[in-house]
């Protein structure tokens, strides 16, 4: 049979599956819709389980663990910790990878919802074309949805060959320990993976435009940061810009400071993480009346509905911070305005995390942010090296800080770097979403010994009040 | 330069109006202190002026739109700026291809949004789910936070035509909202029949919860007493032609508000307010009467200040004045604030009596009812005479029965003996 002969019909179709295709669809078919998810890869997940966050993670444990076990002689215990087998790392992090996926089609699938396979266009306001294996099918829908993620922003004369230039999906999967890595681009996946390779053994060299790393970050988080990777041996190349590359072996790649002066540094790798782009190419959205702002991402209100009615977009396309988390809200509030529910997004905080060592996570306004904004600010800071648990983690880098209204004590933004700061971001996020006061957080019991009794008390001491570290 | 102009604190307790009309365009020229537009606030219509010169390059709200206090309501460009200016980066744009493409990705992820949003985020639901507009909706809880009571007890009484929820993504300009809207007088049935539901105006809100604050608050006592006024109807039928010939109709009630004036000096504390937090009673060493007057979009109490120092015509002029523009809508906040006293002539419309609601923060008003011919006995004989009856409420938190009474007592003497007015006032 020709596929393409018939037109599917649906309810919604959702094109894309990253976390927040495949979560719509999962949600709309729980919510009795007839939903077709659109997936131009084999492998469901999008960039979030394929070559993002979760294999990201699984390598930063990995190279965790190496250096904590060459640590290891400090509480007496003796393990030899004499390198990484990459392939075997990779198909571990592949296994992890697959288990994922495969559970998101069985989710999907058992939830009612129909899974295609191949790269969709639209072709009208209510159809598309999709490119299947079997050749093209037209798909007719009621209303979509549009989850097509974002890509990486390429940067001239950096192109990614797989080679010598690769991209974070490329890092991913290296059948080797590079033995000299330059890093072009210092934001979260560049930190990242520098980090990672850092510690599996590579010399690293981060170049990064601005003069200073995550500029939008509090001053305090980036002097522990920098302070780390500094002791990690990560070189810093602040202020810089990647001009050229000349490939060879090693490679090289020339760099220009800000008074213009050149400088050239060998790499065996060049790992690009400039940025993302809206992932739009090719989808039709002209066809479609889907209007883009001026940097491609798609315009969307609080309900998630773009400028063509009954059309949808959700997660990394529209824009905002590229975040999964983000997307997995967007994805239920579209779910569930189709059906018919009165949502919006409305949340308050998109708790971030940057999974460096130490872990940076945040939730809410920075002091600056705040003070811009016209609020009074009182802020209260407790480092780990006070933490008695944080000690027995041998742990003790890092801090919480958090900023409130002097006046209303209402809590506005909570920043912890250390250990386990994406773990306890949580609850800063749940206080702020809830609008908690200070001493709503002061009151509640936290279980000792913890981590996040450093939350309880950089609160008491935003209060004027901790006990484990000298007030202010 | 842009000036954004902020729904200012027009008043005490005033802390949300209504767009009653726009008196200018976007695009319009403004002149300093220019009015350019007329708001609704719980008590009166109010034109506010611009402060500075300027085009307007923005009006936030339509006719009808709630405000609240510190809402940005329009903006002005103040040095010849004609157009609106876009939302600036949340990050400085740089030339270099690859920190603009940084600039993308690197926006603060979780800055809060803009705009009040204090309540959980089951509150917000329960808002959308209801069809309310959150920032509409007063706040009760701690530091103004809506709670799930507020909005549903705003849900019960829509106040009209509410904007949808003003959400923005990340400071960027978002489609507007489909409003849930309430459809305007809707018609429907309940169970029992046919129903109509209609929204509730803006004052009626107000009353609304000022009425059912004085019944929590007041321990109300209604004390009744007749009055023979046939003197006093006589003596006014004399007077009002020669306040005609001043161009002031006189009416009845001035001479209530004389008559209680007078009372009050007798019996000061029914000219006070009970400050409870402090435990104080705050007598006052004035006399502001406030009228009540039916209007037909519902009750308004301007206020006669210094009623006890004015002469009768004065007070009948003011009372005439007062009258005719609160139901035009056209009194000043001022006009409306201040009473110590209050006084409803309820006679014209009829009926035999009635139990007046204080109006807070007062301790005691009073009521007059229609003049009718009945026999009394006057001077011994039974007697075709003009009598009245009045009731008095006050608060018995702080004033006793027998008080009370007394100063309706002393009311009644004064309406029996209009004279007693020219000797001692």
């Amino acid at each position: 049979m020709v596929v393409g002969s018939f037109a599917k019909g649906c309810q919604v179709a959702v094109v894309g599956a990253g976390p927040g295709g495949y979560l719509a669809a999962i949600r709309l078919a729980q919510l009795k819709k007839d939903v077709v998810l659109i997936e131009a890869e084999k492998r469901l997940g999008g960039i979030c389980l394929n070559e993002g966050c979760i294999p990201s993670k699984a390598l930063i444990h990995a190279a965790d663990f190496l250096a904590e076990a060459r640590e290891a002689h400090k509480m007496g215990i003796s393990v030899e910790a004499k390198g990484v087998d990459m392939g075997r790392l990779v198909a571990w992090k592949d296994g992890v990878v697959q288990k994922l996926t495969g559970g998101v089609k069985f989710l999907a699938e058992k939830n009612g919802a129909e899974v295609l396979t191949g790269r969709a266009r639209f072709t009208s306001d209510r159809t598309l074309e999709v490119q299947t294996d079997q050749g093209p099918q037209v798909v007719q829908f009621e209303q979509a949805v549009i989850a097509t993620g974002s890509v990486p922003f390429p940067l001239p004369g950096f192109e990614v060959d797989g080679e010598t230039v690769i991209g974070s999906k490329e890092a991913l999967s290296l059948s080797d320990v590079p033995r000299r890595l330059v890093v072009i681009g210092g934001g979260y996946i560049g930190l990242e993976l520098g980090s990672v390779y850092r510690k599996l053994g590579a010399e690293v060299e981060v170049v990064e435009f601005f003069p200073e790393l995550l500029l939008q970050h509090d001053p305090e988080v980036r002097e522990v940061l920098t302070r780390r990777l500094k002791s990690l041996g990560v070189g810093l190349r602040l202020g810089h810009k990647a001009m050229r590359l000349e490939r060879g072996a090693p490679s090289k790649v020339v760099v220009q400071d800000r008074e213009g002066k050149e400088s050239v540094l060998e790499a065996d790798k060049v790992l690009v993480s400039v940025g993302r782009v809206p992932s739009v190419q090719g989808l039709g959205l002209d066809a479609a009346g889907v209007k883009q702002d001026t940097k491609g991402f798609i315009q969307v209100n609080a309900r998630m509905e773009t400028s063509a009615p009954g059309i949808f977009a959700i997660g990394d396309v529209v824009g905002g911070p590229l975040l999964a988390h983000k997307a997995y809200r967007e994805a239920k509030v579209a779910a569930e305005v189709i059906a018919g529910e009165p949502s919006a997004f409305d949340n308050v905080v998109i708790p971030a995390v940057i999974y460096t060592d130490p872990e940076i996570a945040w939730a809410g306004l920075s002091e600056q942010e705040a003070v811009q904004k016209g609020h009074r600010v009182v802020t209260g800071t407790f480092p780990f090296k006070a933490s008695g648990r944080a000690m027995t983690l041998n742990a003790t880098e890092g801090f919480v800080k958090t900023v409130a209204d002097a006046d209303t004590k209402r809590i506005l933004g909570v920043h912890i770097v250390g250990a386990d700061a994406s773990e306890m971001i949580s609850e800063a996020a749940l206080a702020i979403e809830m609008g908690a006061f200070l001493d709503d957080l002061s009151q509640t019991i936290h279980p000792h010994p913890t981590l996040s009794e450093g939350l309880l008390e950089s609160v008491e001491a935003a209060l004027g009040a901790a006990i484990h570290v000298m007030n202010k | 330069m842009v000036f954004e102009f902020k729904f200012p604190d027009v008043g005490e307790g005033i802390h949300e109006g209504r767009i009653v009309e726009w008196l200018v365009q976007v695009g319009d020229s403004l002149k300093v202190d220019q009015p350019f537009v007329k708001v609704e606030t719980d008590k009166a219509v109010v034109d506010l002026p611009s402060p500075r010169a300027g085009t307007v390059l923005e009006l936030r709200f339509q006719k009808g739109d709630a405000i609240r206090v510190g809402d940005v309501i329009a903006v002005f460009g103040t040095d010849g700026d004609t157009a609106i200016p876009a939302p600036a980066p949340s990050v400085p744009a740089t030339a270099a291809p690859a920190a603009e493409a940084r600039a993308l990705s690197a926006q603060a992820p979780s800055a809060p949004r803009p705009g009040r949003l204090l309540a959980t985020p089951h509150t917000r639901a329960l808002a959308r789910k209801l069809g309310v507009d959150l920032a509409s909706v007063p706040a009760t809880g701690r530091n103004g936070r809506v709670t799930d009571e507020d909005v549903r007890g705003f849900a019960e009484v829509p106040p009209g035509s509410l904007p949808g929820p003003r959400v923005s993504v990340d400071g960027v300009e978002v489609a507007p909202e489909p409003a849930p809207a309430r459809p305007l007088g809707s018609a429907g049935s309940d169970p029992y029949g046919p129903v109509e539901r209609t929204p509730v105006s803006h004052l009626r809100k107000v009353i609304a919860q000022a009425m059912a604050l004085s019944k929590r608050t007041a321990a109300h006592v209604t004390h009744v007493d007749e009055a023979d006024v046939t003197d006093l109807v006589a003596l006014h039928g004399r007077l009002k032609s020669l306040a005609e010939a001043d161009g002031v109709k006189l009416s009845l009630t001035a001479f209530f508000v004389k008559a209680l004036a007078s009372m009050l000096k007798a019996h000061p504390l029914l000219n006070a307010s009970f400050d409870e937090a402090r435990g104080e009673i705050v007598l006052k060493r004035y006399v502001h009467m406030g009228v009540a007057v039916d209007t037909p979009e519902g009750l308004i109490v301007p206020v006669v200040r210094d009623a006890d120092r004015k002469d009768l015509l004065t007070v009948a002029r003011e009372i005439a004045d007062l009258a005719a523009r609160a139901r035009e809508r056209r009194l000043s906040l001022d006009e409306l604030k201040g009473a110590s006293f209050t006084l409803t002539n309820i006679g014209p419309v009829g009926g035999l009596l009635a139990t007046p609601i204080i109006h807070q923060p007062e301790l005691a008003i009073a009521a007059f009812f229609a003049v009718k011919d009945r026999p009394a006995v006057h001077q011994g004989q039974i007697a075709v005479r003009k009598m009245m009856n009045v009731a008095l409420s006050f608060d018995h938190r702080i004033i006793d029965g027998a008080e009370g009474a007394r100063a309706a007592s002393v009311l009644v003497k004064r309406l029996e003996n209009p004279e007693y007015m020219l000797l001692r006032g």
